[in-house]
């Protein structure tokens, strides 16, 4: 059946709080996969490109440094992107960067509506399998807000 | 600031010129870079890579040795087949074990997948943009879509096979000491093939994208290391070679490599005893085992006008493009072979025992080795990363360009100084933890 919105979980689980992103996922999916929602996840930015050529919206969970305080969960307008955020993790490019080269490589194709659900973290540690106890308590909130994307954007 | 000097070609300033390169953009994580600049010359380098002061290795003492693979995948995001290779090689060593056959054959492809996934990353993403004189690979994107979009393809081509023998892309699960913790079907590396076989395509077709690009003038009289076997262009198995005459079985590699302490980094900054500092990587690997490259590398090669000796660390950037050729080249005669193994891995016998490897990182040799001790526990672990390895080959490339920054306007002295550390694919987060750079002048 072909997905009416795409929930994309960005991060790497082995870097601490990087690996926010999936962990939303992860919840997410656990909690009960919506009709007509299908949840991927991708270690780095550069996935991004491609995924989002899509024709349905499409919803971003990732980590964020800067933007709030750490354990805040913030909604990015794409639209007002820069473009030259800083890849928090460490290889590749950032999100914003990778929506801005997904809609100069295919303008036609790329999702028509993107968000970016940010949980701000303090730092990364390369090393830690865990999220931190702050951050972990963000999932839930930020599993709130994507659900509250995804009633915006299926109707 | 400076004096005043504005244009290309002009005379050497006498001034003083410190360039601090507030971030080196487009290498994996962040580095911190200071030159300072005084008459035209480099009286201070300082490329500083905060590494976690042998964090990993310290982690890993009392780990029972089938952790090890996983915890060391962890330390680089992009290479973790790397760190998985290494200290399986070196733990099988450990315990007297050779893995062979199929089970070999998945680990080069799986090396494989690893290659095309961080050079095709390099190439396309972070350093391609420099050559054809783009500040990044998005303003690059607008005029050469179609690069961009191809070198993408392909690098997803690499993550597909790391994907699919490693189990999951973001972590590979997949790889256990002795092997696999499940071979694959060969159904499952068939469907592997087409995508392969287009990047393969691909990559010849972008040639022309290379041929013409102008290098920086730059040679040194490096001493280049690579691992070399008697038949195959390297990935896990071979000696310890060098374009200066080294030739050493991989247990010697603490008795010819020394690490030292530099005052401003925790990286420690490699040396060959009595002799100096060396050069791992994609060129190193070239100069020293063209010889080695299947017959689409070679034409890559000769294409892209390279033949060795190549001593100029700005033709990395070809380097890569013709070990992706092989990689994509090796991994499809792999899967073409492919019986599916009746075991998924070699069991090792619980004994003492000391073990070393190398094996060939996207980025260069990169060295463990680990005490075990009777119940199979980790006594003691060593990790040498090939960017520590690099550092101070870096920092001496910066200080032989220190003239050519001295004539140049900043922003294009701050450029090339970038695009000479680019040159490494400094993988930083293998050897740093958070790092900062800013540029200054004075």
């Amino acid at each position: 059946m072909t997905p009416r919105a795409l929930v994309i979980g960005l991060g790497q689980p082995a870097a601490g709080d990087d690996g926010v992103g999936i962990a939303v996922i992860v919840r997410l999916r656990a909690e009960g996969v919506l009709e007509g929602v299908a949840y991927e996840t991708a270690a780095e930015a550069s996935a991004l490109v491609e995924r989002l050529q899509t024709g349905v919206p499409v919803i971003i969970v990732d980590a964020l440094v800067g933007g709030g305080k750490p354990g805040d969960v913030v909604v990015l307008d794409t639209e007002r992107l820069a473009g030259d955020l800083r890849p928090l993790s460490t290889h590749g490019i950032s999100v914003a960067q990778a929506i801005v080269l997904a809609r100069a490589l295919a303008p036609a194709a790329v999702s028509p509506m993107i968000r970016v659900v940010g949980i701000v973290i303090a730092t990364a540690e390369v090393g830690d399998a865990a999220l931190s106890p702050l951050i972990a308590d963000a999932v839930p909130q930020a599993c709130a807000k994507v659900y509250e994307l995804i009633r915006e954007v299926m109707h | 600031m400076s004096d005043g000097d504005e244009s290309g070609g002009k005379p050497i300033s006498k001034k003083t010129r410190t360039i601090r390169v507030d971030t080196l953009a487009r290498v994996e994580g962040e580095g911190a870079l200071r030159i300072e600049l005084v008459g035209g010359r480099a009286e201070r380098v300082e490329l500083r890579l905060f590494e976690p002061p042998r964090f990993f290795e310290a982690f890993l003492r009392g780990r029972s040795r089938t952790e090890v693979p996983d915890i060391t995948a962890r330390i680089c995001g992009i290479c973790p087949v790397a760190y998985q290779m290494s200290s399986c090689h070196a733990l099988e060593a450990a315990a007297g074990v050779v893995v062979d056959g199929p089970l070999r054959e998945l680990r080069r492809l799986l090396y494989c997948g690893e290659w095309i996934e961080s050079h095709a990353l390099h190439v396309f993403m972070l350093h391609l943009p420099d050559f054809l004189g783009y500040p990044d690979a998005l303003a690059m994107a607008k005029d050469h879509g179609d690069l961009v979009r191809a070198g993408l393809r392909v690098k997803k081509a690499g993550n597909s096979v790391v994907s699919a023998l490693g189990g999951r892309e973001i972590h590979p699960i997949n790889v256990k000491v002795g092997g696999f913790y499940r071979a694959p079907e060969r159904a499952e590396l068939d469907a592997l093939a087409a995508e392969l076989e287009w990047a393969a395509r691909a990559m010849r077709d972008m040639l022309p994208a290379f041929t013409a690009l102008e290098y920086p003038a730059l040679e040194r009289d490096y001493e280049l290391v690579a691992l070399r076997h008697p038949s195959e262009y390297p990935f896990c198995e071979g000696r310890i070679v060098s374009s200066k005459g080294l030739d050493i079985d991989v247990r010697e590699y603490p008795e010819h490599f020394v690490e030292q302490q530099v005052p401003y980094s925790t990286a420690l900054h490699s040396r060959i005893r009595g002799r100096g500092g060396y050069f791992v990587g994609p060129l190193a690997r070239f100069n020293l085992n063209a010889d080695r490259l299947s017959s689409p590398a070679r034409d890559a090669a000769a294409a892209l006008g390279l033949e060795p000796p190549v001593l100029n660390p700005f033709k990395s950037l070809p380097a890569r493009v013709v070990e992706i050729v092989e990689a994509l080249h090796e991994a499809l005669r792999v899967i073409a072979a492919y019986r599916r193994p009746t075991v998924s891995a070699v069991e090792l016998p619980v004994v003492a025992g000391i073990g070393h490897s190398c094996t060939e990182a996207p980025r260069g040799i990169l060295y463990h080795r680990y005490a075990i001790d009777a119940a199979g526990l980790v006594e003691d672990a060593r990790i040498i990363p090939p960017t520590s390895q690099n550092q101070g080959t870096i920092e001496d490339d910066l200080r032989a360009i220190a003239p050519d920054l001295a004539r140049m306007p900043l922003d294009a002295a701050t450029h090339r100084a970038e695009q000479a550390v680019r040159n490494y694919d400094p993988c930083i987060s293998c050897s740093t933890h958070f790092l900062r750079l800013e540029i200054v002048e004075r």
